[in-house]
């Protein structure tokens, strides 16, 4: 390859990644299928870069001021130790308490009308496993051997928004197996 | 172009795709609050019941979260729910014994069925055009009350239901009888009304029997695909098993009598094919000898075996033996159905058949390898469809189809169409809800209360309800509760014993378990004052068919088909792509014709075929089938529709069409295997046929790309 074209395709790879950066990070989500592992081919692209973006909450949920007035993570995510899945909790349960608790605050009078409308908290993810990478995540036998959420979900009692900051890969997982003497079998975690 | 070019254009259509897919915030569907609780990820199993035919086998069915795009208050979103998954048999049901056929599986699609009508609709084209706009509920059930409110004169109301659908059938009794109508109509194309009559006269049960396959040795099958279609399949299926490998050292034998193998036959250990309609006469001269042989008695001079090979074509020497066999191999067990009791000569030949189990011995109560009738199965229901419908001046259709399933010739489209109001339940725009003024769309069986009592499959009563699995994906809304609102708010409402679904589909249970019950020691009985003469000393009657001979050389004789029974349920994506068990053949209509035949023919596998009878003709590829008798054509009910979703409209063709108005002269049901065609070469093979296996019928134009 000439030293021409290189440039030139170095050029056009960064114009790709910077505009899949720039539109991939409002967190927009369109219809259309790129592939079937990307709905997009900025998502592609940025899967390619590892470029992730920062999900922006419609409301800025502060976890902080939750923890330290004495609530569980369990509280809310309730299904963590039922199921595979911790879940994203409804705006139901912000109104068991909230229908009574701090209503006049701007931020709960948001939550409110979202509940008014019978419309739920478009809450976006913040960890996850891209699907293509066919990890079969369960909580609940991590919760059972008493695995602290913090572990891998970081100290959310130090964040207002959960912030993306243990990263989840595949090394990350296996040296905690490793040290607790879990099972390390490869269709452990993959299927 | 250079590598230059290629990795220019490359960054260029790239960075515009890029551009392009940056995704607009509006296209985003808000999310709804869920209803349900719900533990993502984390399965559960509900109960319910197989809606598809009128065996009602229980389902297990798997319900897990999902996100369903969904309508509320006029606003498109998605909910997260908890949805069935999919469906498997339920291992304590009496009936399916935790088996569940292929119809049954692919009923699933019916919940996610693209072309569902998912709200009340209106017609907005001309009927039968299958145009209808959106209307509020409340406008729907007004609409309704009004036309009902202005009927006036006696016979104004008619209903066409599908037979056997549980209590849905009695709350539109409740409707007909208060506006002094005829009862719901429960037009059945594939009826097995003589059967029953034969049963009634022969052993007081106006009702199908159920057969101990599992205890006999020894079973001759008069053209039930017993195995395949007919009855209640799952828990025949079962017993069958039963039969074959359930016993150590015993194996069970199995004929079939038909003259065209179905998947029944080709899993018998003998295929017997007679001339149509001459099964009876067959059944009677077996009776006879096996009467003969055990007890001595006079041979009948007109049934010897000599004479049945005349009538029906079967040798002597195979009569004679399949008698010894017969007598041998006890419990032996013969069973009637299918296309042997859709001739002009049903009853007959239903009765005879039962003679040749009363001369086995085994339809005495309690012993073996017999028969039974399960106690409070459902009784049938009259089934002409046409006079119902004429003097009517509201007609209302709850799941059924009778412009498809009937004969031109009975003038059921010109007859609803003269009807001035129609309003329809169906969940689907089918051939009849077509011509329909108003459709009230029911849920899906998994969104609402069901109900079914076993008609057969079972020795004891089998009646089920079972709750929905889960909440409804659109806005439609139970029938049941349609009609107890819709009787409430009526001028002179109608009083019903039931206030919502929930109580009529709990109902069942009670109704079927009453002390009426029928106990299984009456079983031979017949009713007092009822003397049938036996059977044997009828005379055989011939049957009739409509066609000259000379001009329509062959008997058509359109079965019902593995995957969508009578036709309802061709709107499946997986029944359409699920192959034929004997043919392979699948999304599409095929005339089956006799290897010989169709050489003389100078037909060849795929080619089309004009099929004409006196009252019309139809065009599909052929099929060369060794498994026919060389006078017989055959050809699979279910497809042909006009509407039925974009999986089944317009494809192949409907036999049913073509059949004509020849009924059986003592239940005046369709003789659906009376007609007599002539066959035509029309044209080669256009690519139509799609057969799953072989790949010998390629289209033609994938070979002109290899």
């Amino acid at each position: 390859m000439r030293p021409g074209a290189a440039a030139l395709k170095g050029a056009a790879l960064f114009l790709i990644g910077a505009l899949a950066y720039a539109c991939g990070s409002q967190g927009a989500v369109s219809d259309d299928v790129y592939t079937p592992a990307h709905r997009t081919m900025s998502a592609a692209v940025r899967d390619y870069l590892s470029i992730r973006s920062t999900p922006q909450q419609p409301i800025p949920f502060p976890h902080k001021t939750h923890i330290a007035k004495g609530a569980e993570c369990t509280d809310c995510h309730e299904t963590v130790e039922k199921g595979p899945i911790a879940g994203i909790p409804s705006v139901k349960t912000c109104m068991i308490c909230h229908s009574q608790i701090a209503t006049t605050k701007p931020l709960i009078k948001q939550v409110t009308a979202y509940s008014d409308k019978g419309i739920d908290i478009p809450w976006q993810r913040v960890y996850g496993f891209v699907h293509e990478a066919h990890v079969r995540f369960n909580h609940a036998p991590h919760i059972r051997a008493k695995v602290d959420c913090a572990t891998c979900h970081g100290q959310l009692k130090d964040q207002t928004v959960a912030e993306h900051v243990v990263d989840h890969t595949m090394g990350f997982c296996v040296n905690c197996h490793r040290q607790k003497n879990a099972p390390n079998d490869c269709l452990t975690c993959h299927f | 172009m250079d590598r230059r070019d290629f990795i220019k254009l490359t960054a260029v259509t790239g960075t515009s795709a890029a551009l392009a897919s940056c995704g607009n915030p509006e296209h985003q569907l808000i999310r709804f609050v869920p209803d349900d609780d719900i533990t993502p990820g984390i399965a559960e199993w509900k109960p319910s019941v197989c809606p598809v035919c009128s065996a009602g086998c229980g389902v297990n069915v798997r319900v897990m979260d999902a996100d369903v795009e969904t309508v509320r208050d006029g606003q498109r979103g998605v909910m997260r729910m908890n949805v069935a998954k999919k469906l498997e048999g339920l291992r304590d049901d009496p009936i399916s014994r935790g088996g569940l056929c292929a119809r049954g599986q692919a009923a699933i699609q019916i919940t996610y069925h693209p072309d569902r009508v998912t709200q009340p609709m209106k017609r907005e084209g001309p009927r039968g055009s299958g145009r209808f706009t959106p209307v509020s509920w409340d406008a729907a059930i007004a609409e309704l009350v009004a036309r009902l409110d202005a009927l006036d004169d006696k016979n104004a109301l008619a209903v066409v239901v599908r037979p056997r659908r549980g209590q849905r059938t009695a709350l539109f009794i409740e409707f007909t009888k208060r506006y002094g109508a005829p009862e719901p109509i429960a037009y059945e194309l594939f009826s097995d009304s003589a059967v029953r009559r034969a049963n009634d006269l022969g052993y007081g049960h106006a009702q199908l029997a159920t057969f101990d396959l599992a205890r006999a040795r020894y079973v001759i099958s008069f053209g039930a695909d017993f195995l395949g279609t007919w009855n209640s399949v799952v828990s025949q299926n079962a017993a069958f098993g039963e039969m074959r490998q359930g016993r150590k050292g015993v194996r069970g034998k199995l004929v079939q009598v038909e003259s065209r193998m179905s998947q029944t036959g080709a899993a018998a250990d003998e295929w017997v094919p007679t001339r149509p309609g001459t099964e009876g006469f067959l059944a009677v001269t077996l009776a006879q000898l096996v009467a003969s042989d055990a007890k001595g008695a006079v041979r009948h001079p007109d049934l010897s075996p000599d004479q049945a090979e005349k009538v029906t074509g079967v040798p002597a020497k195979r009569i004679v033996r399949l008698a010894r066999e017969l007598a041998e191999n006890g419990p032996a067990l013969a069973i009637v159905g299918g296309p042997a009791v859709a001739h002009t000569n049903a009853v007959y030949t239903a009765s005879a058949v039962n003679a040749l189990n009363a001369a086995l011995a085994i339809d005495r109560p309690g012993k073996p390898g017999g028969l039974f009738f399960t106690p409070g199965g459902e009784p049938g229901r009259p089934t002409a469809v046409a006079p119902g419908l004429a003097s009517a001046k509201l007609l209302l259709i709850d799941e059924a189809n009778p412009i498809y399933t009937s004969p031109k010739a009975w003038r059921v489209r010109e007859t609803i169409e003269q009807i001035p109001y129609i309003a329809s339940f169906s969940h689907f725009i089918d051939d009849t809800t077509a011509y329909a003024d108003l459709i009230l769309p029911d849920h899906s069986f998994l969104e609402s209360w069901v109900d079914a009592t076993a008609e057969s499959g079972a020795p004891e009563a089998v009646a089920k309800s079972a709750a929905p699995v889960m909440k409804p994906i659109h806005n439609t809304r139970a029938t049941a509760d349609v009609l107890i609102d819709v009787a409430g708010k009526l001028k002179s409402p109608v009083s019903l014993p039931w206030k919502t679904a929930e109580e009529l589909a709990k109902s069942a249970a009670a109704t079927s378990h009453g002390p009426s019950a029928i106990s299984r020691d009456r079983l031979p009985n017949r009713p007092a004052g009822r003397q049938e003469p036996p059977v044997a000393s009828r005379r055989f009657e011939e049957p009739r068919f409509d066609g000259d001979p000379s001009q329509y050389p062959f008997h058509f004789l359109p079965y019902a088909s593995p995957a969508f029974g009578d036709g309802s349920t061709a709107h499946l994506p997986w029944l359409q792509e699920l192959p034929d068990p004997l043919t392979s053949a699948m999304w599409s209509s095929w005339v089956e014709i006799n290897p010989q035949t169709a050489a003389r023919m100078g037909i060849a596998d795929g080619d089309l075929v004009d099929v004409a009878s006196s009252q019309g003709s139809l065009r599909a590829p052929a099929v060369i089938f060794p498994g026919i008798a060389p006078d017989v054509i055959a050809m699979p009910v279910g497809q042909g529709h006009e509407h039925f979703t974009r999986y089944a409209s317009g494809r192949g063709a409907n036999p049913v069409s073509i059949l004509a108005p020849i009924t059986d002269s003592d239940t005046g049901s369709l003789a659906w295997a009376a007609t007599r065609v002539r066959i035509a070469r029309a044209a080669s093979a256009d690519g139509s046929l799609i057969l799953f296996a072989g790949e010998k019928y390629e289209k033609p134009h994938e070979r002109e790309v290899r």
